[in-house]
This record gives C-alpha cells, structure tokens and sequence, in this order.
C-alpha cells in the first residue's frame, strides 16, 4: 500500500518521498494491530471463501481447497437454480422486512418516553430493568423464547389456552411451528433482547438535543406532536440510519437463532441461506464447501445491493 | 455516516398560543403505563424462568406458571451435574476480558490513528471498515475461519477463540472510538506536539483521560459481543472442557438423564448471573459514556 | 484378559511409541513392576519428549453420559484405577463430525474411540473419509461371537465391523396406563392393530381422558421408518436409501396423518436442542400427561415416566405389526475406533470393560430406577442369563423390548441413512399438513429430494 501511495504522487523529489514515507512510519503502527485482525480474520476469509465458491471442495474427500477441481461458476449456476437458496434468501427478506422497523421505532419511542421522566432515580431504574436482556448471552435469550413459546411448558399458551380460554389445546397457536407466525415471533424475540440496548442508543441522541430548543418553540405555541416531529425525530435521525444499516447487516444474515430455535428443518421459513450453507458445509453428505461458499457469497452480494439501494434512497431524500 | 441535521427554523410551527389548564396528567399516566408494560414483559420471562427452577418435577411438566410443590434441589444438581461447568465458566470470562482488552486497545490505537494524526489512506481504511458492516463475514467466511483455525493449530482451543473474536465488533469498536476522539478539538492535540510531545504520550496523557466514558462504551459492546456468540465457538471447539458456558448452555440436552426442566432452569439462573452482576456494577460508567457522545459517529 | 495380556499390550505399545525395550524395562524396574508400576510408567511416556503415548482417550457423545452419569462417576474411575484414561465429552451436536475428519486429514487424532457412533448415522462418512478403522484386529473373538447376530450385522460394513456395539435402541409403543384406564381401555392389552391403535388413541381424546390420544417423533427415523417397517422391513433401494415409495412407506404416512389428528398440534415441530433433534414435542406431551399412546424409541416413554408422580403406570409393548414380514427398526449406538489415534487394542478392552459393566444395565432397565434410561445391552450371554432368571432389579418391560429385536431391522448404512429423512422431511409433511392430498406424490417428492441431494455428491 506504501509504495502504491508513494507512486501516485508526482516525482517532486526526494524531500516529498522522505516525508510521506516518515508520516507512513509515524501513524501506520497505531493501525496495524486493528488491520492485523480485520484482514486476517474477517477481510481475507471472505475473499477466500469466494475462491473456494470456484472449487468443488468437498471437506469428506478433498484434502484441501487446493486438490479440489476448479470449476468455475457451476457452483453458482446450480445456486441460482437450487429451490432452497431461493427460499432461503426470500425468507431472510421477509424476516428482514418485520424484524427491522420494530427494532428500529419501538426503541426510539421508549427513549422519548424514558427521556421524559422527570424522577431521575425512577428514569435510571428503567433503564436498568430494559437493559438487562442485553446482558444475557444470545443463545440464552433463544433458549429462554423457546420455553416461552413452547405449547407443553410455555406460559404465552398456557395464559392463552388455560387462563383466557382464547384458544383451545388443538388450535393454540404453534408460535415457532407455523410458518405464519414464526418470523413475528422470531422478531419478538429480538426486540426484547434489542429494546434497552437501542433505547440507549436514541437515549445518548437524545441527550444532545438542547432543552432550550424544546422551552423556545412551546413559547411559539408549537404542538407536541409537531414539537417531536420537527425537533426530537430530526435530530434522532442519524442514529436512526445507523441502526437501520447496522441491523439490516445483521438480519439478513441471522444464523444462529435460526439454527438454536428452528434445527435444520428444511421446511420450516428458518432454514434459509444462512442455515443452508452451515448444513451443506459441515453436515450434509460429502460436506460440500465449495457449493457451500457459492451460496454464502449469493447471500453476501444480495446484501450488499440492498445496503447500496439503502444508501441512495436515504441519499436522495436529504 | 454525516450527522449534520437541518432542523426547520421553528418560527415556521408558530401558533396561537394556548391557555395553561389544570388537567388529568394523561400524558404522564399514558409515559408511566407504557414504560411499566415494557418493565413487566422483561422481567416476566426471567421470573418464570426462576419460578421454573424452583418447581418440583411433575409441577414442572404441566403448564401451571405457579407450582404447587417447590424444589430448590434443582440447584444443587444443576451445580454438580456438569463436571465442566467450572471450566466452561472460567473459559468464557478469559476469553471475553481477552476480547475486551484487546479489541479496545486496537480499536483506541486505531480510532486516534483516523481522526488525530495525519494518517495517510484513512479514507480507504475508512471506507473497507464501513464495508464490511454490510458483509456478513462471520457467516460467510466461516468455512475460511475453520480452514485458518485448523491450519495454525486452533481448532478445539479455547485461546485460539482469541484471533476470530477480535473481529466480532472490531469495526463498530473502532467506529466508535473515531466518534469520540473527534469530539475532541483538534487544537488540543496540537498545542502539545508544539510542545514537543510524541504522538503516543499525546494519546495516553492527554486524550486517554478523556476518552474514558468511550472506552467503557467499547468495552461492553465488546463483552456482549463475546460473551454471547455461539458460531464461532461451536464450529471452532469440541471438548466439553474447551468449550464457553454459552455453547455448553445451548447444547445441555434438555429432558436427558438428569437434564430435566427445573434442572435446565437452574442452570440458566445460574449462567445468566455473572453477566447481569458484571452489569449492575459497571452500569453507571456505561450510561455516561454513551451519553457523552460515544455514539455521535 | 488377565493381567499378563495387558503388561504385554502395553509394553507393545510403549515400543510403536518409540522408546526402546530397554527404556521399557528399565523404567518398568524402577517403578517395582507389575501392572500398576506399568501404568506409572505410560504415564511417564506421555511426557516422553516426542513421544506420542498417552493415556486412553475415549471421548463420549454428551447424551451418553447424561443418561449413564455410572460411567464418569464409577466406571471410569474403576477403569482408571488399571489404566491411564482421559475420558472426555464431544458434542457432537446434530451429529457433526467434522472435527474427526479434520485430524484424520492431518493423520492424528486428538481421541482413541469415539463413544455414541450410530451406524446408520454417521459411520457411512467416517469410513469414507478414512476417518475410522475396523475393529477387526482388536476386538477379542469372545465378544464377537457373543453380539446378538442382527447388531453384528448393522455394525458390520463390506466385511469389516466398524462399531464396538453398546446400548441397543428399538421402536417400540408406550402407553399411559391411567390415561388409557381413564379412557375406560383395558391399560394392560395392547393395540394389535394400527387400526386397534387411532381407535383407542380416539377414544382416549372423545372420552376426554386426555387432550391427546397419541405422538410420535416427526424425525423419520424414529416413525416414518420403523412404521414403514411394520408393513414391511423391506423398504431399501438397491443403493441401501430408504424407498420412501414402497408401498410400505405410503402406508406408514398414511398412518401418522391419521395419528395427527389426536396429536397435538405442535407435533412436527423440531425439538429444542441438538440442533433440534432432541427434546421434542412428543417428549413433553408424553412427559407432561398429556397424551396417552406413544411411538418412539423405548428409552423416550422410560425417561420421561420418570416426570409422573407414578411412572409404575407406564406400559410397553411392540408396535402394532401390519403386515407379513413386518417388524420394526433398531439401532445400536456404539463405538468407532479412531485410526489414527493410539491405544488401540487398550480401546477394546476398554469398551469390554465398559460394556460388560452390570451398572450400565441396572441403570438403564431398573425396575426401581425413576427415568430409567432404557437401552438393551448388545450381548446374548447377558439375555440368556436375565432370561433363565430374571434379576431382582430388572423392569419386566426390559424383556418386551428384547422380544421385538427378533422382527426389527436396523435402517441400512449410508452416507445419507439420516440426512435422507432431514431432506425429505419437507416433502411427506406436506401430506401429514394438508398442503399435499396424495401420500404417494409426497413421497415420490421426498424421493426425488433426496437423489438430487445424493447426485450432489460427486461419489453418489
């Protein structure tokens, strides 16, 4: 990287090179160790990944990706094809589409609410009982969703069917079963275990917001509700787009509820193309790596036109 | 990620003005109901957890949210029936303070690199880390992950956990980290390289202090990051004793042999704990870190 | 095997370990000799710079040890008291192996004999891969010959024996006697018939004795399978997958829609750990009283009486049997021998250890053990001997259990024996769902399923 910065300047002498090659010498050391770790483990994975998505690597006869044949993009070709990546990417859009807007706003509107409280020792206690589920393992919180859901032991059935008598023991609802209601569940899930942590998020926004502009536009006689539009969403907004894209990035890509409450059930909406690829790469027949990144990188690249789309949306409103 | 915010001259939502008068406070009523509602929903799955663990066998099989019978016994086996679990515990809690040391040194290295030094090609290395929050690399380079793991050696080491976890939040670390160390004035920085300070003594005496609240908010990022995952450690080990609590916790075959229901309740109170203890004793840090413009990023 | 074999082996051992017989002798002098002075001495090996001796180093699937909690607590002890072992847990959830096959590519091997193979499972792959080795050489002719033929059989691939058998599991039906007296059914007849069974399983739900009158676990193995079994145990393709459009297969399916209306609703449903294979819906149904007929393995309907204020109520018998040269499906789930691991010939006497330990089978076949954990022992000495005269721990249901082996056909070896039934799960519910009106056209798609996932395969 050096010397292709170094190259990239006009020849303007030995002065110029000593001092971009010394400023190089001077900050790059504190990058290093970050970079360290982000290439070795996360930037060259992937790109790895996408030369294996070329072989035919299968893990049970291959010794490595290297005795593997090349084959170019067939792994793709029979992707594309495959009914089950398509349902898989389908499924983790759909997720995608309930999950995210609730983790978004339903926090935005508890850290109005929260913000709101005048007692200060009843706003820390709030924020403390919100946040605990974020101190709990993921694994735990799935864990935990399916007892609550769960028709034999769950109290939501029992409160349901025992308590309210809503619904009977034959048409109670199979929260995780159905394939209507499992994602919804699967969203109410991650909002419980989400809320205090994004709370605080729009909490810090919201802190910055000086109260003079809320005293100065009720001495206009602004309404409330224009008070909040104009003023606290504005200025929440930025946080608010940095949730959308962080939690987009990792909605799409949720594996390990999937697997921790759905199994490798290929007709349940879980299975999708995360769990697809965990399956084909280190369990299913001759553990096929090769299909297995193909359909790994599918997934990567239909996340990122959607990151892209994100951006120039947002860009053209502003 | 541009932060600025046009907030529309509020002249243009002048009314008429309106009489004060005496009401029902609905407002408050409706702010206190809603947030007391969300207090219950959180804490009711935890409480019947608890309420689980403590129910005798066959109250514990039927629905019934109150037991008729209690049986704290269930935690004197859950203590007892993994002979790992000491070692699973100790295992999570090196590998997260590991995680957590490290990725903030990294992560405070680098954040002051992008915004306090003239360090060439931080747009680029700015760029690549925003990218790759859209890349699901943890899913995708798994296959990769495992090959780099078994090719040095790691595979089934709970130390090796060390190198993937770094790069658990390592972005959004560093991310963060550049939020608050540009809250910082410029001048400040500068003023001490005039008087001949180094780069590193400007870092660790002037802007450390500083950016203490931001460190805290790293930190914890970083221990939620790793003390839950779960891919990495049970794709990456496989004895028992090598494992973390979560992934023993995750596997712990419910309604086998001894793994009945208050049994695996009393274990998740017992699992969940050290975390929320580790909470309620840092939290105040926390909240002020975040409010101090960690988050402006 | 007495004493002097195994000062033998060991000194064998320590010799393919790379130390001299004089070493070998030397130390076995200095430590005072005799067995125990040897295994002082392999523990000296191990830290034998480039040495690769250790001690014994079985690793157990975790579920193994769950059930059986005699085997760290006592019988490794008692093993450790004659050699070295380092026993440890692998596991191997959803049945994954690739960290086995992953050392075997290196040509090591971090354990000795892996505890919790099931043939039909996951030896298929681990041949393959190279990954194990027979048993062939090791395993003493005294246990050959004493195995019951049919687990000999399943444990035996291309000649070879690939498995060390250990605790037999056979589908069997359970029934919650005070349910099914509740329901005014005689609790200790059973069903003959599958008709016999939906009717009473009716009867049971309309007589409101119980909100559910039957489950069954939605894996394959453990229903479409062995019900396809009592029409036929001749339900395997050339290739040995399951023919999933025998006759048999299309009556099976047909049965379970009909048990899935007084199953409960949750009934397909994956289960909650293990990557969801363990702990589902029918357990807690069963568990929870809730439903009184079950199919299933008979170490389910075992433990999970355990969970009733009086498990005494449980009953037992074969599943109904439907047609001529029907039967039901057992498996054996027992030990792989790592090839490249060490300690070979101590693995099999190891396991003879661990097999033969009476324990095992108090625990597992109690009369008053609560949640006993239900698998049969693989060796026909110890039948003949509990037959002659049944021991005063031992369960009556244990012999009922026996009694079915002699019709039940172990599910064929296969790379895809499992994952056939994960692949064409999909395809068959959408019958048992409604989605889907003819059994047979689901299962001609289950079938087709499953070849596409095995022309996958480059070696088929």
């Amino acid at each position: 990287m050096a010397s292709r910065a170094v190259a990239a300047r006009p020849p303007s002498g030995f002065h110029t090179f000593w001092r971009s090659t010394t400023r190089f010498a001077r900050t790059w050391p504190y990058l290093i160790p970050a970079l360290v770790f982000f290439v070795g483990w996360q930037l060259w994975p992937i790109v790895r990944a996408l030369w294996i998505s070329f072989t035919n690597f299968s893990f049970l006869l291959d010794d490595s990706p290297e005795s593997a044949k090349f084959i170019g993009l067939r792994n793709y070709v029979d992707a594309l094809h495959d009914p089950l990546v398509r349902t898989g990417l389908w499924h983790a859009a759909i997720f995608t589409a309930i999950f995210l807007p609730g983790m978004v706003f339903l926090p935005m509107v508890t850290a109005v609410l929260v913000d709101r409280v005048r007692n200060q020792k009843l706003a820390t206690t709030y924020r403390l009982i919100l946040l605990i589920p974020a101190m709990i393992p993921g694994p735990l919180i799935f864990i935990l969703w399916v007892w609550m859901y769960s028709n034999g032991i769950g109290p939501i059935n029992y409160v349901l069917v025992d308590v309210l008598h809503v619904f009977t023991l034959q048409n109670q609802p199979t929260w995780l079963g159905s394939t209507n209601t499992t994602f919804l569940s699967l969203a109410l899930m991650e909002w419980w275990w989400g809320l205090g942590f994004h709370t605080m998020f729009y909490l810090a926004g919201l802190s910055t917001i000086p109260k003079e502009l809320y005293e100065s536009a009720r001495v206009d006689g602004a309404s409330e509700w224009r008070i909040f539009w104009r003023i606290t969403f504005a200025r929440l907004r930025p946080i608010l787009l940095v949730l959308v894209v962080l939690r987009f990035g990792t909605a799409y890509a949720l594996i390990d509820e999937y697997i921790l409450t759905g199994g490798f059930d290929r007709s349940k909406p879980t299975y999708t193309w995360t769990v697809y690829m965990w399956d084909t790469a280190f369990q299913v027949g001759d553990q096929n790596r090769g299909y297995a990144a193909s359909i790994g990188w599918i997934g990567t690249i239909g996340m990122l036109a959607v990151v892209l789309w994100l951006f120039y949306a947002f860009r053209n409103k502003d | 990620m541009a932060t600025r915010v046009e907030t529309e001259p509020i002249a243009a939502t002048r009314r008429r003005p309106r009489p004060h008068r005496r009401r029902v406070p609905w407002g408050s009523i409706v702010k206190h109901g809603i947030l007391l509602f969300c207090c219950v929903v959180i804490l009711f799955p935890l409480f019947w957890v608890f309420l689980l663990s403590i129910k005798s066998l066959p109250d514990a099989y039927t629905n019934d949210i109150w037991p008729n019978h209690f049986d704290f016994g269930s935690y004197r086996t859950a203590l007892t029936a993994i002979d790992t679990l000491p070692q699973n515990i100790e295992n999570s809690i090196v590998l997260t303070l590991a995680t957590m040391a490290i990725t903030t040194t990294v992560a405070v290295l680098a954040g002051y690199a992008l915004v306090h030094l003239p360090t060439p090609g931080k747009r680029i290395v700015l760029a690549i880390l925003v990218g790759s929050l859209f890349v699901p690399s943890r899913v995708t380079g798994l296959i990769s992950i495992w090959e780099i793991q078994d090719r040095l050696g790691l595979i089934n080491s709970t130390w090796g956990l060390i190198l993937p976890y770094q790069t658990l939040a390592l972005a959004v670390s560093i991310f963060i980290m550049r939020g608050v160390f540009e809250t910082i004035p410029k001048e400040l920085p500068e003023s001490a390289r005039v008087d001949g300070a180094s780069s590193f003594m400007i870092l660790r005496r002037i802007m450390l202090p500083l950016v203490r609240n931001g460190v805290i908010v790293v930190l914890i990022t970083n221990f939620i990051a790793a003390w839950g995952e779960w891919l990495l450690a049970n794709t990456l080990t496989n004895d028992q004793e090598k494992r973390t609590l979560t992934v023993v916790m995750a596997s712990a075959n419910a309604g086998f042999g001894q793994w009945l229901w208050p049994t695996m309740a009393a274990m998740y109170v017992v699992a969940i704990l050290p975390g929320l203890i580790a909470f309620v004793v840092v939290q105040r840090w926390y909240m002020r870190g975040l409010q101090e413009g960690a988050l402006k990023g | 095997m007495d004493d002097r074999d195994v000062l033998e082996e060991l000194i064998a051992e320590e010799l393919a370990a790379g130390m001299t017989r004089a070493d070998v002798l030397k130390r076995g002098a200095a430590a005072g000799a005799g067995i125990y002075g040897l295994s002082a001495l392999l523990g000296a090996g191990t830290a034998f710079a480039g040495s690769e001796a250790r001690a014994l180093t079985p690793t157990f699937y975790q579920w193994i040890y769950g059930l059986y909690p005699d085997i760290p607590s006592k019988i490794n002890k008692a093993y450790a008291k004659r050699h070295k072992l380092d026993a440890k847990i692998a596991p191997v959830q959803g049945f994954g192996i690739d960290r086995f096959v992953a050392e075997a590519k290196k040509k090591k091997s971090t354990w000795d004999v892996y505890v919790g193979m099931t043939p039909f499972v996951e030896m298929g792959a681990l041949i393959e891969s190279g990954t194990i080795e027979p048993w062939d050489n090791y395993i003493p002719k005294s246990v050959l010959n004493d195995l019951i033929p049919s687990i000999r059989a399943e444990a035996t691939y291309k000649g070879h024996i690939w498995s060390y058998p250990f605790l037999l599991d056979i589908i069997i039906q359970a029934w919650n006697g005070e349910l099914v007296k509740k329901a005014g059914l005689d609790p200790n007849k059973a069903p003959k018939t599958w008709d016999e069974f939906i009717a009473n399983a009716k009867k049971v739900v309309s007589s409101k004795a119980a909100p559910y009158g039957a489950v069954f676990d939605a894996h394959g193995w453990r229903s479409l399978a062995p019900i396809a079994h009592t029409f036929n145990t001749n339900v395997y393709t050339a290739e040995g997958l399951f023919d999933f459009t025998s006759d048999a297969a299309v009556n099976a399916l047909e049965v379970m829609k009909r048990m899935m209306e007084v199953a409960p609703k949750n009934i397909l449903e994956e289960g909650k750990v293990d990557g969801g294979v363990n702990t589902t819906p029918d357990e807690e149904a069963f568990a929870g009283r809730q439903a009184a007929y079950y199919v299933k393995y008979q170490n389910a309907p075992t433990r999970f009486a355990g969970t009733w204020p009086d498990p005494k109520v449980l009953h037992i018998a074969g599943l109904p049997k439907a047609g001529k040269g029907g039967g039901t499906v057992f498996w054996n789930t027992g030990a792989a021998l790592f090839k490249y691991g060490q300690n070979k010939r101590l693995a099999a006497n190891y396991m003879e250890f661990l097999t033969r330990d009476v324990r095992i089978w108090q625990h597992a076949l109690g009369k008053n053990v609560r949640g006993a954990s239900g698998q049969l022992s693989p060796y026909k000495s110890d039948w003949a001997k509990w037959e002659k005269s049944p021991p005063s721990w031992m369960a009556d249901w244990a012999f009922t259990v026996h009694k079915e082996l002699a019709t039940s056909k172990a599910i064929r070896t296969h790379k895809f024996g499992l994952t056939q039934f994960v692949i064409g799960k999909p395809a068959w519910e959408a019958y048992l769902k409604g989605d889907e009106k003819s059994a047979k056209a689901a299962l001609a798609k289950a079938k087709a399923l499953v070849a596409a996932e095995v022309k996958k395969s480059r070696k088929g």
